[in-house]
């Protein structure tokens, strides 16, 4: 009985088409899943800023703390003698944001209030602030010492990408 | 003496100014120039202009505050150039105003050569800020802190004149630890220019013969911690004028010889300790100080000798940045004139016999809450309330000459500043 009730629903060549749409579903399935993944990969291979060097700087990775103490101007020379130019971006951009937040722990706001406690006492000069990225790949292979960051997608020339470590 | 020091500081300055002007304008003319060692060492230039008002349900403090005042304003600017990579040239000119104090007289605030050998050592000559505790170099500077007022024990701006900047020398370095952090180090010496011309000021021909000290901080391996502590040791010399109305009645009281003739001169030594520790990361700033000063005082007038006082002095302060626009601050502050007497049950060391004990001005606790607006990146508003209790670190002199000990004991501060700065 139940063998004829499922004879009498089923169409003739049911069989292939259902195969058919469960290949198509799994093949959607697939796709999607590998579009979904080439999405994420292609969202974590640009990173949130880049770390550049003038391409003559030997360096290929900088600890964060070295970068800390360079943008924060604790250390002033590079290993070779050469005078560290950390430059920085507009307080108010995302790069800087992303960079004080991840490289100097601090937000944008603590270390502006660290630069105007030097500023104002005497102490010392904060980096330059620059308007964009390419303002910033400028400087950096203008000065053989620059050390800069810019976003993920920026055009960096024959600026220096180091990793941070 | 003191006309001398004036001069060579004002010389000082002048030299500075003299080598910086030219500079600024060479700068200029070369600001369409493309060569890089024109661009790499400008000339920075950078200012503030502050305005504040003040006002106190009771006692006066600071200004005539019962009434509200507006006595309140700071307005500087500096000129930093480097001449090297390693050597650098900077003046900053400072005037303010805040009750008796400043009255609008411009100052050289500093003015340094500094050259940097390496890293871990630097010297600079000049007129230089003191590195006492965390916060007394930039204690001028509204735009680089939270609060409008630093917490006043350790930080008082009614003794800015001789705490803030000493005109000599300091060496300074910051020494890598490997995994243990960095250690920064300051050392200097000198002497410290005190303006004796303030309205309130009973004091004349003072001189410090001698300024020195140091500083300590160490970068903990514990991101944004650092512990440190620092220490200076000073004396002021000059004449100090008994207000006429108290000397008949010392001079009853036998303290005061019946031939006495103002002016008495004196010695004031005096040694300032302070241990500090602050935690600054992300979007928290957590601070505390805790301070000692050993203050004596000799004359030839035996009856103005007094014993060597040690008052104690100490804050915690948070500050936290909700958003980039805005940071609410908190702190406790407190003020022990005696440190060996912290409810004012006793006079202080040395009184004459029969003096009242301190009482209410045994000790001051001040409790503050400031909200900062920044409303762009140059400019900034600041509110913020204050619970006193107790009356030390007023001054007599703008209460209409009463005692500490009868000045209302709970009182409120309420500021509002304003600061523009680039």
């Amino acid at each position: 009985m139940r063998a004829n009730r499922r004879a009498s629903f089923a169409p003739s060549g049911a069989k292939p088409v259902a195969r058919r749409c469960v290949a198509l579903c799994l093949l959607l399935v697939a796709t999607a899943s590998v579009v979904i993944d080439r999405g994420t990969a292609s969202a974590e291979s640009v990173p949130d800023f880049r770390v550049i060097v003038h391409p003559d700087n030997p360096s290929t990775n900088l600890s964060r703390d070295t970068l800390t103490d360079s943008f924060l101007k604790r250390t002033t020379r590079w290993a070779d003698g050469e005078t560290i130019r950390p430059v920085d971006q507009r307080p108010d951009s995302v790069v800087r944001r992303r960079f004080s937040d991840s490289v100097l722990r601090r937000s944008v706001a603590a270390v502006k209030s660290y630069w105007q406690q030097r500023i104002f006492s005497g102490r010392e000069l904060p980096p330059p602030e620059l308007e964009s990225d390419e303002a910033v790949v400028s400087y950096v292979m203008k000065h053989p010492g620059a050390v800069g960051y810019v976003s993920g997608s920026a055009k960096l020339e024959r600026a220096k990408p180091v990793q941070v470590q | 003496m003191r006309r001398g020091n004036r001069t060579s500081f004002a010389w000082w300055g002048l030299c500075l100014a003299g080598c910086l002007l030219p500079t600024v304008w060479a700068s200029n003319a070369h600001a369409d120039d493309d060569d890089s060692s024109s661009r790499v060492l400008p000339v920075e230039v950078h200012g503030f202009v502050s305005q504040g008002f003040i006002k106190t349900n009771a006692n006066n403090y600071l200004a005539k505050s019962k009434a509200g005042s507006f006595e309140f304003s700071e307005v500087g600017i500096n000129f930093t150039k480097s001449l090297t990579d390693r050597m650098r040239v900077g003046i900053q000119l400072f005037t303010h105003d805040l009750g008796p104090l400043g009255n609008y007289r411009t100052r050289f605030d500093w003015f340094y050569l500094d050259y940097h050998f390496f890293d871990w050592l630097g010297v600079r000559a000049g007129r230089t800020k003191l590195p006492f505790g965390l916060y007394n170099e930039s204690s001028d500077i509204d735009a680089a802190r939270v609060p409008i007022l630093l917490p006043q024990s350790v930080y008082p701006v009614s003794n800015r004149d001789f705490l803030l900047a000493q005109t000599g020398a300091e060496i300074y370095g910051n020494v890598p630890l490997g995994p243990a952090g960095s250690l920064e180090y300051r050392l200097y010496g000198g002497t410290v220019f005190y303006d004796t011309s303030d309205a309130t000021s009973t004091l004349a021909n003072v001189e410090v013969p001698y300024i020195f000290g140091g500083r300590l901080m160490w970068q903990t391996p514990i991101e944004g911690l650092q512990a440190g502590g620092s220490a200076q040791k000073l004396r002021f010399d000059g004449d100090f004028t008994v207000p006429a109305a108290q000397i008949a009645p010392l001079q009853m009281a036998g303290a005061l010889p019946a031939d006495f003739a103002n002016p008495v001169p004196f010695k004031l030594p005096a040694l300032l300790a302070v241990a500090s520790l602050e935690y600054n990361a992300h979007d928290l700033l957590l601070a505390s100080e805790y301070c000692r000063w050993r203050v004596g005082l000799t004359s030839p007038v035996p009856a103005l000798n007094a014993p060597t006082q040690q008052s104690e002095r100490l804050y915690f302060m948070s500050a936290y940045h909700v958003t980039s626009w805005f940071t609410p601050g908190l702190y406790y502050s407190a003020l022990f004139p005696n440190a060996d007497d912290r409810a004012g049950k006793k006079p202080m060391p040395g009184a004459l016999p029969g003096t009242p004990p301190l009482g209410r001005a045994g000790y001051q606790h001040d409790v503050a809450l400031t909200l900062r607006y920044d409303l762009n990146p140059y400019w900034l508003v600041k509110v913020e309330g204050h619970y006193m209790h107790g009356t030390a670190g007023l001054t007599s002199t703008l209460n209409g000459d009463q005692s500490l000990s009868s000045l209302t004991k709970d009182w409120g501060v309420f500021l509002v500043k304003t600061t523009a700065y680039f």
